[in-house]
């Protein structure tokens, strides 16, 4: 697998403060990379490094096989959490400056901006005060002005924060397009809904380290415990009874006559052993393994960590 | 176009393009004219006439004219004589100060037994009036007074005492310019009207740097801004952008300055010509028009024949070399400040420690000019922090050798060097830190934090 960034053994301190502790991280290239965690673990401070705007104590970082350097900030799109425009300019100016500080030329930066003003439709706020626009309108420049020059990677650190449901869905979906042409992204969020809908990859950063990363599939895979809900038609007792000593019965609720519950299987049965064993006893509607969420799973990871420090 | 000089244009063409940065620097000279020239057209055009009343019981001034001691009449008539501005009457009596109040006079000046020898007489008004008046009461009084004792306790005549009496005035020499006159306190005045501007130059232009980096942050642009560029370059630009904006204002001025002052002082050249002869003809009696006249000649000789004694050349390249380096060093500072706080109040603790050395050497300066030999001057014309306002008096004086200029440059350099450096410092990491209410400490902190 390709990289678009290798970070290897990155530590950095505030004075006596632990930002980072030996955090390595690989995001493989051209797929939408989720970096998690609660506030304060250190998720801003592996960002700015990858910006280069501050420098790790130590550590290395490759940037798609290279070492990190100062001309990569060109090839790298920002749009942090806290983020705003100079209030005084103008729309137009104003990311042009901005494409501009980022490497391109004016007239090549013209042009696409022109072309993203009209795909989101807001020719009309190109002479604009920034001071002007809405929260809405100001968030949409600062989007255009990220991902302008075309970078090859993409941090976006909360981009839906502050977002109606219809511009949300705007980003959303022009991150899988820019995904699919080929850029790296990499999501910072706590919302883990978008991380479910969109990350290939993920890595969960506590209290300065990773405690956990991979593949969505495969974390969230780890993380299954072999339980399953299973509805059907019949009384709770006769299932309980068919239940057995091998199946352990976690909930039950019942609405219309019909069972939902949740049962979890000891690990050398599967689903097939529990049907056989409770089919003649009730009429079974469905059967479907409960796979733990993003939101389940970051809130166990963090938790049992914290604990485990404890 | 490079990174930094796109943040030095944005920085002076958002500036320039302001409203009020267009009134500051169209308005300003006409503001500072219009103030200079209104001043004196009202001093010149001072219209109100004043009835005084001289009370004079004891004789000093007055006496009887013609038989039967008809009417009183000023011991000399050449002196209180009526103008447009000035209408005397005399009385023997003693008057209550009250009785001025519905009277017909404004003013009214008491002399008393012991006014012969003391000189004091009390002056009674309901108008204050302007110091051409009060200068032409007091000369009719004093002069009156003056014959009255030369001629009449000293049995002289006073066309003789006149003669005899003699003004001293010093012309100053500096043995190392024999020849010439030194003029050297006049110079220190223009010296120190230098030192102001740049004074006045670092301030505002210091705070605004501190104001745009504060508006940066508080903003949140400036995360997006420094993954572009690095911290020292965005403050940089800042500073260099602000400055460059601050030399248009103050080339503006230079240039608009000139142009009104050449229209003012043509169109003034003509009525102080007027002016000057209503003036003196109060004062003095007679030969008005020749002191108008000499009055004119000591305008256009005397005061521009000092002002060549000062190298101009060396003021000139002294001024533009400290405007910019003491900006530069102040600048930093400033910067630095906008980048610690997180809002505009919270300013106010880090400032005292860096405009202290500004009102400092502002009051140096302005010591210069009674004393302009002190050795407190030598010390902070070299002095990094006050230099760029101090040498200006010292250079406009012309008592400084070329190795004080030289290492006061020196030093400059240098200081604005570090404080660019300490300055860069605590900016790259102020920037980035919010909602904490920073301390000395957490600056010393930073200075010493790596990247």
């Amino acid at each position: 697998m390709k990289y678009a960034i290798q970070a290897e053994g990155i530590n950095k301190t505030y004075g006596k403060y632990q930002a980072l502790t030996n955090v390595s991280i690989d995001i493989p290239e051209g797929k939408i990379f989720g970096l998690l965690g609660p506030n304060g673990a250190g998720k801003t401070t592996f960002i700015r490094i990858l910006n280069q705007i501050i420098e790790p104590d130590n550590g290395l970082i490759k940037f798609y096989g290279n070492p990190l350097q100062r001309s990569h900030v060109e090839d790298i799109g920002y749009l942090p959490e806290e983020r705003g425009l100079y209030k005084k300019m103008k729309v137009g100016e104003q990311c042009v400056y901005l494409a501009q500080m980022k490497g391109m030329k004016e007239k090549e930066a013209l042009t696409e901006l022109k072309m993203w003003f009209e795909k989101f439709e807001i020719q009309a706020w190109w002479d604009k005060k920034v001071e002007d626009l809405s929260k809405g309108m100001a968030q949409k420049i600062q989007f255009i002005t990220t991902v302008v020059h075309k970078p090859k990677l993409l941090i976006l650190d909360e981009p839906f924060s502050g977002f109606d449901p219809i511009n949300s869905e705007l980003i959303h979906n022009e991150m899988l397009r820019l995904r699919d042409e080929g850029t790296t992204i990499v999501l910072s969020t706590h919302d883990m809904g978008s991380v479910e809908s969109l990350c290939d990859n993920i890595a969960l950063i506590n209290r300065s380290q990773v405690i956990l990363s991979g593949s969505v599939a495969e974390v969230r895979n780890s993380f299954r415990t072999k339980t399953y809900t299973l509805k059907f038609e019949g009384t709770l007792l006769e299932f309980t009874i068919a239940l057995g000593a091998r199946f352990e019965l976690m909930s039950n609720e019942l609405k219309n006559d019909i069972h939902t519950v949740t049962v979890r299987i000891k690990p050398q049965y599967k689903l097939n052993d529990l049907l056989t064993q409770v089919i003649p006893a009730v009429d079974i509607i469905s059967a479907e393994e409960k796979v733990p969420s993003m939101h389940d799973i970051f809130v166990q990871s963090v938790l049992s960590f914290n604990e485990a420090q404890a | 176009m490079s990174k930094i000089g796109l943040i030095i244009k944005r920085e002076y063409t958002t500036r320039i393009r302001k409203k009020s940065f267009i009134i500051m620097t169209i308005l300003g000279p006409l503001l500072f004219a219009g103030l200079l020239f209104g001043t004196i057209w009202i001093t010149l055009n001072d219209q109100q006439s004043y009835t005084v009343l001289i009370s004079d019981p004891y004789g000093l001034i007055t006496e009887y004219q013609g038989e039967q001691d008809s009417t009183l009449v000023p011991r000399f008539p050449d002196l209180f004589r009526n103008n447009d501005q000035v209408i005397y009457g005399f009385t023997e009596k003693t008057q209550k100060p009250e009785g001025l109040k519905d009277g017909f006079y404004n003013i009214m000046i008491e002399l008393d037994e012991i006014t012969i020898n003391d000189g004091k007489c009390n002056m009674y008004f309901k108008n204050f009036p302007s110091d051409n008046i009060q200068r032409k009461l007091k000369n009719d009084v004093q002069e009156s007074l003056e014959r009255f004792r030369v001629i009449d306790s000293l049995k002289l005549d006073y066309e003789k005492y006149k003669r005899a009496k003699i003004d001293v005035s010093f012309a100053e020499i500096n043995i190392n310019k024999l020849g010439e006159e030194d003029h050297t306190q006049e110079r220190a005045v223009i010296g120190f009207v230098f030192a102001i501007l740049i004074y006045m130059f670092i301030f505002m232009y210091g705070v605004q740097v501190m104001r745009g980096v504060l508006e940066e942050k508080t903003n949140r642009i400036v995360e997006v801004m420094v993954s572009s560029v690095k911290p020292f370059q965005l403050m940089m630009g800042k500073v260099v952008g602000i400055g460059l904006v601050g030399l248009t204002q103050f080339l503006v001025w230079v240039i608009l300055s000139a142009v009104l002052a050449t229209i003012g002082l043509n169109y003034f050249e003509s009525h102080l010509v007027n002016g000057a002869a209503v003036l003196e003809n109060g004062a003095v009696v007679g030969n008005g028009m020749n002191q108008a006249a000499m009055a004119q000649s000591l305008m256009n000789n005397e005061a521009i024949n000092w002002i060549f004694l000062i190298n101009w050349p060396l003021m000139v390249g002294m001024f533009i070399f400290f405007f910019i380096g003491g900006f530069l060093l102040y600048a930093s500072l400033f910067a630095a400040i906008g980048a610690a706080v997180d809002s505009d109040s919270d300013t106010q603790q880090f400032m005292l420690p860096v405009t202290l050395p500004l009102v400092f050497s502002y009051i140096v300066s302005a010591m210069l000019i009674t004393n302009p030999e002190s050795p407190i001057g030598n010390f902070f014309s070299i002095f990094p922090l006050t230099s760029p306002i101090t040498i200006m008096v010292k250079t406009a004086i012309g008592n400084i050798s070329v190795w004080h200029l030289i290492s006061a440059m020196a030093a400059l350099v240098v200081a604005f060097l570090f404080f660019i450096w300490l300055g860069g410092k605590i900016y790259r990491v102020g920037i980035l830190s919010y909602g904490k209410k920073v301390s000395y400490k957490d600056l010393w902190k930073w200075i010493r934090q790596k990247n």
